[in-house]
Parts: structure tokens; C-alpha cells; sequence
């Protein structure tokens, strides 16, 4: 057990872990994370299935990587525990005796005499310290007296807050992983969904998307409203970096989707034997129009593709939901005969051709063409419905953390420790101080002080 | 005068900041980096007014694509050198900190790197864009001036010079560490958790930055607990910068992640 201990509180334990946790974060950085085991596969090849099983592909939590994070914890706990009892005694009772001689080999010291008793001189000293701005504790009067002036103690403690600090975001971070909910909910507008595992929803009233001149997206902004238990709890327009909160559950816009189900498209028709017909048709998928030539020919638009593709068996398929290269069939009816049909683009206006239905009707394929202007889809929004009771740990952490920083870098603990001997009504003092850090800052201040010493008074 | 037009005007006065430092370098006279460091001061300034003008044309904060990053990370470099230089008078930085700013910028005015103030996606509208990045930044500029005196160190043979560049060093990561910590770490979670609602998700730019936090906590370590000086310190420190850049650089063009932007 002590041996266990011993192990936990030494230093190079630390260091070994350091350097570890840095090297094993380094290797996760070079192995992309969390792809499919496919992917791997035909990046890596034989290496996958090694991979796999060091867990190298969800490095970051994996068990090896969770028992580093957890070792370095222990190691600190163990580090900051020990020491903490010796500086805590040493803030709060601090040895005020020192030797005359430990103090002269001190790299700071003075020494000085007055023809006074002892305990005048200690007044002295401790009116000289108190003027700087030290705190002094004296020892008990007589002959030999010993005083401590200090000053910003609590600088002793900014490694053990630091610490306390990493400790309680690791603990966060636990806590995140064990106990958060996360879903995406997809609404569209007027749809209400309920958060996850809680009693109240959300609805959309309202989606957009704002755009910069140059076309490029300025704003996705979802209006949503919190209903509660048959009451509107709360009303809010969310986008991304301004997520709603409501019972420990914050939402945020993550994305947006279209939908596909019933767009409109809107599609120009032009004959090629007469330059001066132009027909602008708007219609739903499914709907007709008539096309007003002199056959009173009928467009239908049966089907749209937002980003077609011919796929494995030739047929036309959509490669995603993103409107990358929209797609509508449409044909030709002459009463409820089919005459003609062909895919148009809107990407791609000149490479539509109409197919006939049968070899009289090749002129009237031929003459017609069609080009998809516009279509509109209903957009709905994907927020992220998250509760995360680890993040005000992760917040009071950092806190801790940066006020540590603060504290062991520029709070620095000065010390004046002070020995007072009286001999043949003469009263000698010896003075030395010490810096944990400042300590050129601290040289000029004691410098200042001994000097005011030194002066005969 | 328009941003590019004081861009340029910067880069004139750090190249003959440079050449007064590199005087100092081979006559020793004092005179010559003070006229460096007075110079550096007004180029400083220039260039603050570059990123004042960069701001107010594209009304955003001046760090959003490549070009802007790395003008600001050049300011905060000479900025840091100066507060460093003002404090411990260490012109002998100068010349080489200073050859450093002069070729970020040259690589900054590169037609590689596209110019144009482009308007800001959503996900960068945020106070936290200004907060994040500016203090991310200046932390590093300090690991530089540790960095270039770390080097130094290594390169001098004169055990006062060696003595100075050592604490320089060290004060520097003093001041460079906790505004690490604050802007890197620390304010890029707040961000993260306000704008994809998670503070943390191991993306390539945070396991470097969260990298980069070990390599000087253990120069700290080995410094405060065990008493490492000089040669062992300067190293982790060149270390650490390394790590530092290429959290800035390579993670941005070698691995792709949440923080793809620029």
C-alpha cells in the first residue's frame, strides 16, 4: 500500500502520464475517428482489424485512454493530497522561530543593530514590515524574538486550485458522458416534437434562411415555441450560436433539410418552330397544365429529384436531399394518351430531350422543349435537443482552473522571516526573506527594506 | 488609405525595424535597438490601424480566413515582444522575432491566400469569434518570444546571455500559458457548448490545442518539481511552440474537423 502511494505521489508518474496522454492524443489525430469499419478497411487494409481491436478508431473512448485520463486523476489526487496538509499548516501555522544562522545563508538577508531592548527592536521591524504591506506574527517577548512578515499566502495554493480545477472538468466530463441526452429533431413548420425523456415540446412556427448579397447563407433562424403542459411556455427565435433553454434543455440549430414530398417546380415551355411561344407553368409534382399549342397538349410533372444520379440499375435515383442537381420528369399527354416525356435539369437546361411515346408522335417531341426554372421545397430545421448536467461542473472547473493560473503565477508568497537577539542592552536583527516566485521584483523590495534597516537610527 | 495599402506600410517598417536590430546584432550598439524597438513601436501601430481598417470594411473581427489570422498573429507577436522586451530589455530577440513577423507576412500577401473579407458563416457570428481567438492567439505569441529564446539559449555559449534567455524563456510561457489556457481551452469550450452545444468533441484542432497544454504543463513540471533548467527546459519549449504552430497551421491543412473555416 505504501509502496502504491509512494508510486502515486511521485512526480515522474506524472510526467510519464503527460507524456503519454500527449503522444496517445497525437496518434488519435492521425487515425481518423469514428468512421465506418468499411472505410477502414479500404484505407488501412490489413491494419483494420488491429485497429479495431486496440480500439485506435475511438481512441479518445477507449478503455486504455479513459485509464490514462483516470491514472492521471488518481496521480493528482494522491500529489495534491500530500502536500496539502505541510502548506496548509504552513499558512495557517506557520514555524515563526528561525535560526540566525539559517537566515544569513539565506540568498536575502540583512542584519542590523540598535541599542535598544529586543523588544523595541521588534516593534521596529514589525512597523517596517506592516508599512510594506506585510502580515507579521511574532513570537513570544523576551530576549530572543523571532517575527514573520508574509505577504499573499494563498499564492501557495494556485498548483493544488489548478489541480482541483482539471479534477472537477475530468469529473464534468464523466459526468457529460454518463448522464447528457442528446437527439436531433427534424421539424418542419407547425410540427411539434417532445424533447427527449422530457415531459414538455417544441414547435416550429417558423423557418428561414437569410442571405448575404453574394448568396452565401447569413442565418438559418428557427421560431420556436415550448409548450408545456398544454401551455406556451416560452417563445424564442433560435440560431446557431443563440441556442433556447428551457428546463435544463438547450436547443440548438444544428442544420436544415428539405422536403421533398410535394415541391412545386416551375417550368418554362418553348416550341422550336415558333420563336415567339414562351408558356411559364407552375405546378405541384403530380399536378397537370395545359400547354395551350394548337394540339392542347397536357404537361404533367410526375416526379422530381433534387439531386439525381442514374443508379445501379440505370434507373434515376436522388444521390442525397441536397438540391445539387434537381431533376424533374415531365410528359406529354394528348387527351389521356401519352405522347412524349423527358428529364429535365435545372443545372443543365440544354441537356433535356423528350423522348416520344410512339413513332408519330417523334415531330411533336421533337419540337417542344422545357426548361426547369425554379422549384421550392418546404425547408424544415434540425435543431439538437441537449441536456448536459456535466457542463456547470466543466464551467466551475475552468473557473478554478484560470483563479489557480492566476494565483500561482502572479500571486506570488513572500516571506521576511526576522530574528531578534538582545545582549548587553544591545539588540542585534537578522533578516532574510524568500520568494516562490517574483523574485527579482522580491530582491528590489527586500533590498528597500534592509536598507531602511541598515540606517542607524 | 486602405487596409492593403497600411498592410504594406506595416511590412516596410517591421523590415527596417529588423535591419536597425540586425545592426545592433553585429556593432553592439545600444543605439541601434533602441532605434529598432522605436521603429518596431510605430510599425506596431500601423498595423493596429490595418486591423482596426480590416475591421470596420468587413465588419467582423480580422481573424476569420488565413489572411486575416495570420496579419493578427503577427501584430500579437510584436506586441508580445515588445511587453517582454520593454520589462526584461532582451533586443537581441529582436532581429529574429522580427524576421519571423516579416515572413508570416510575406506568406500573408502570397496570392495563395485569398484577400477578400468574406461575410462570416453562421456558426462564426458570435462575440466568442473576437474572445477565442485573440487570446488563443496572443498566448501563442508569447510561446513565440519563449520559443526564439529558447533557441538562443541553445545557440549562445555566454553563460550571462544563457542565464537571461532562460528566464526569459520562462516569464514568457508565464504570461503565454494561463492566456493559452483562457482563450484556447477555456473559451473555445464556452463557444463550442454555445454554438454545437458540446464543450468538448475531440476535433483535430482541440486534441492539438489540449496537446499543445500538456507539452507546457510539463515544462512546468519538470521545471518547478524537479528543478530542470536550461537545455532540457529550452527544449520542451521549442516543443511546445511546435506544437503550438502546428495546432495553428497543420491541423488547419493536414486534418479536417469541426474547425474547418479558413
Amino acid at each position: 500500500m505504501k509502496r502504491l502511494i509512494n508510486l502515486f505521489t511521485s512526480i515522474k508518474l506524472a510526467i510519464g502520464l503527460i507524456i503519454l496522454l500527449a503522444l496517445a492524443s497525437i496518434l488519435g489525430t492521425l487515425i481518423p475517428q469514428g468512421r465506418t469499419a468499411e472505410e477502414y478497411a479500404a484505407f488501412y487494409g490489413q491494419l483494420a482489424g488491429l485497429f479495431g481491436a486496440l480500439q485506435l478508431t475511438r481512441l479518445y473512448h477507449s478503455i486504455w485512454y479513459m485509464g490514462l485520463l483516470l491514472l492521471f486523476a488518481v496521480n493528482i489526487i494522491v500529489c495534491t493530497l500530500e502536500r496539502l496538509g505541510p502548506k496548509l499548516r504552513r499558512a495557517l501555522r506557520p514555524r515563526l522561530e528561525s535560526e540566525p544562522k539559517s537566515l544569513l545563508a539565506l540568498k536575502l538577508n540583512a542584519r542590523a543593530k540598535r541599542s535598544s531592548s529586543a523588544a523595541e527592536a521588534a516593534a521596529e521591524v514589525r512597523k517596517l514590515l506592516e508599512g510594506a504591506r506585510y502580515r507579521v506574527r511574532q513570537s513570544a517577548a523576551g530576549p530572543h524574538i523571532h517575527l514573520l512578515g508574509r505577504k499573499k499566502v494563498w499564492g501557495l495554493f494556485g498548483s493544488d486550485m489548478v489541480h482541483l480545477g482539471l479534477l472537477v472538468i475530468l469529473a464534468g466530463g464523466i459526468f457529460s458522458g454518463a448522464a447528457s441526452i442528446r437527439a436531433d429533431l427534424a421539424l418542419a413548420e407547425g410540427e411539434t416534437k417532445s424533447a427527449p425523456k422530457a415531459d414538455f415540446g417544441v414547435r416550429l412556427d417558423k423557418f428561414s434562411t437569410e442571405y448575404y448579397p453574394d448568396g452565401s447563407v447569413k442565418a438559418w433562424k428557427s421560431d420556436l415555441t415550448v409548450l408545456d403542459g398544454g401551455q406556451t411556455a416560452l417563445s424564442r427565435t433560435v440560431a446557431v450560436n443563440h441556442p433556447l433553454t428551457y428546463k435544463g434543455y438547450s436547443f440548438y440549430q444544428t442544420g436544415y433539410g428539405y422536403n421533398w414530398d410535394n415541391p412545386g417546380v416551375e417550368v418554362w415551355a418553348k416550341r422550336k418552330s415558333d420563336p415567339a411561344y414562351l408558356r411559364k407553368l407552375k405546378l405541384k409534382v403530380g399536378e397537370r397544365a395545359v400547354l395551350a399549342d394548337p394540339d392542347k397538349t397536357t404537361l404533367a410533372v410526375t416526379k422530381f429529384l433534387p439531386d439525381f444520379v442514374l443508379g445501379d440499375d440505370n434507373e434515376p435515383v436522388s444521390r442525397s436531399n441536397q438540391p445539387q442537381n434537381p431533376a424533374a420528369l415531365v410528359e406529354g399527354y394528348r387527351g389521356e394518351a401519352k405522347i412524349f416525356s423527358g428529364w429535365i435539369f435545372a443545372n443543365f437546361p440544354d441537356f433535356a430531350q423528350m423522348h416520344a411515346a410512339a413513332a408519330k408522335d417523334q415531330d411533336k417531341a421533337g419540337d417542344l422543349t422545357f426548361e426547369l426554372k425554379s422549384f421550392d421545397a418546404g425547408q424544415y430545421s434540425i435543431l439538437e435537443a441537449a441536456k448536459d448536467p456535466g457542463a456547470p461542473l466543466i464551467w466551475l472547473g475552468c473557473g478554478l482552473l484560470m483563479g489557480g493560473l492566476a494565483l500561482a503565477f502572479y500571486w506570488p508568497t513572500w516571506e521576511i522571516k526576522t530574528a531578534i537577539d538582545e545582549a548587553q542592552d544591545k539588540a542585534e536583527i537578522i533578516i532574510g526573506g524568500l520568494a516562490s516566485k517574483s523574485r527579482e521584483a522580491f530582491a528590489r523590495e527586500f533590498e528597500i527594506l534592509a536598507s531602511a534597516l541598515r540606517k542607524p537610527k | 488609405m486602405n487596409e492593403s495599402a497600411i498592410f504594406v506600410l506595416t511590412f516596410i517598417l517591421y523590415i527596417v525595424a529588423a535591419f536597425f536590430y540586425l545592426a545592433f546584432l553585429f556593432t553592439r550598439k545600444e543605439s541601434r535597438a533602441q532605434a529598432g524597438a522605436v521603429v518596431a513601436v510605430i510599425g506596431l501601430a500601423a498595423h493596429t490601424a490595418a486591423l482596426v481598417v480590416r475591421t470596420i470594411e468587413s465588419g467582423h473581427a480580422p481573424f476569420t480566413n488565413m489572411y486575416e489570422s495570420i496579419s493578427f498573429l503577427s501584430w500579437a507577436f510584436v506586441l508580445a515582444f515588445l511587453l517582454i522586451d520593454r520589462k526584461f530589455k532582451i533586443p537581441k530577440i529582436g532581429p529574429y522575432l522580427l524576421l519571423i513577423v516579416i515572413g508570416l507576412m510575406a506568406l500573408a500577401s502570397s496570392p495563395l491566400m485569398p484577400k477578400e473579407a468574406t461575410p462570416l458563416v453562421p456558426a462564426l457570428q458570435s462575440y466568442w469569434l473576437w474572445l477565442h481567438v485573440s487570446v488563443t492567439l496572443l498566448g501563442e505569441a508569447f510561446f513565440a518570444v519563449a520559443f526564439i529564446a529558447c533557441l538562443m539559449y541553445l545557440a549562445t555559449s555566454e553563460p550571462a546571455k544563457k542565464e537571461q534567455m532562460d528566464n526569459v524563456s520562462y516569464r514568457s510561457v508565464a504570461v503565454g500559458f494561463p492566456l493559452f489556457t483562457l482563450g484556447g481551452l477555456v473559451f473555445g469550450m464556452v463557444w463550442a457548448y454555445r454554438a454545437w452545444g458540446t464543450y468538448w468533441s475531440w476535433d483535430p484542432k482541440e486534441v492539438w490545442s489540449l496537446i499543445t497544454w500538456f507539452v507546457f504543463a510539463l515544462y512546468l513540471h519538470t521545471r518547478i518539481v524537479l528543478g530542470w533548467k536550461g537545455k532540457r527546459s529550452a527544449i520542451i519549449v521549442i516543443l511546445g511552440f511546435l506544437a503550438a504552430l502546428f495546432t495553428y497551421f497543420g491541423v488547419s491543412y493536414l486534418l479536417k474537423g469541426l474547425h474547418s473555416y479558413a
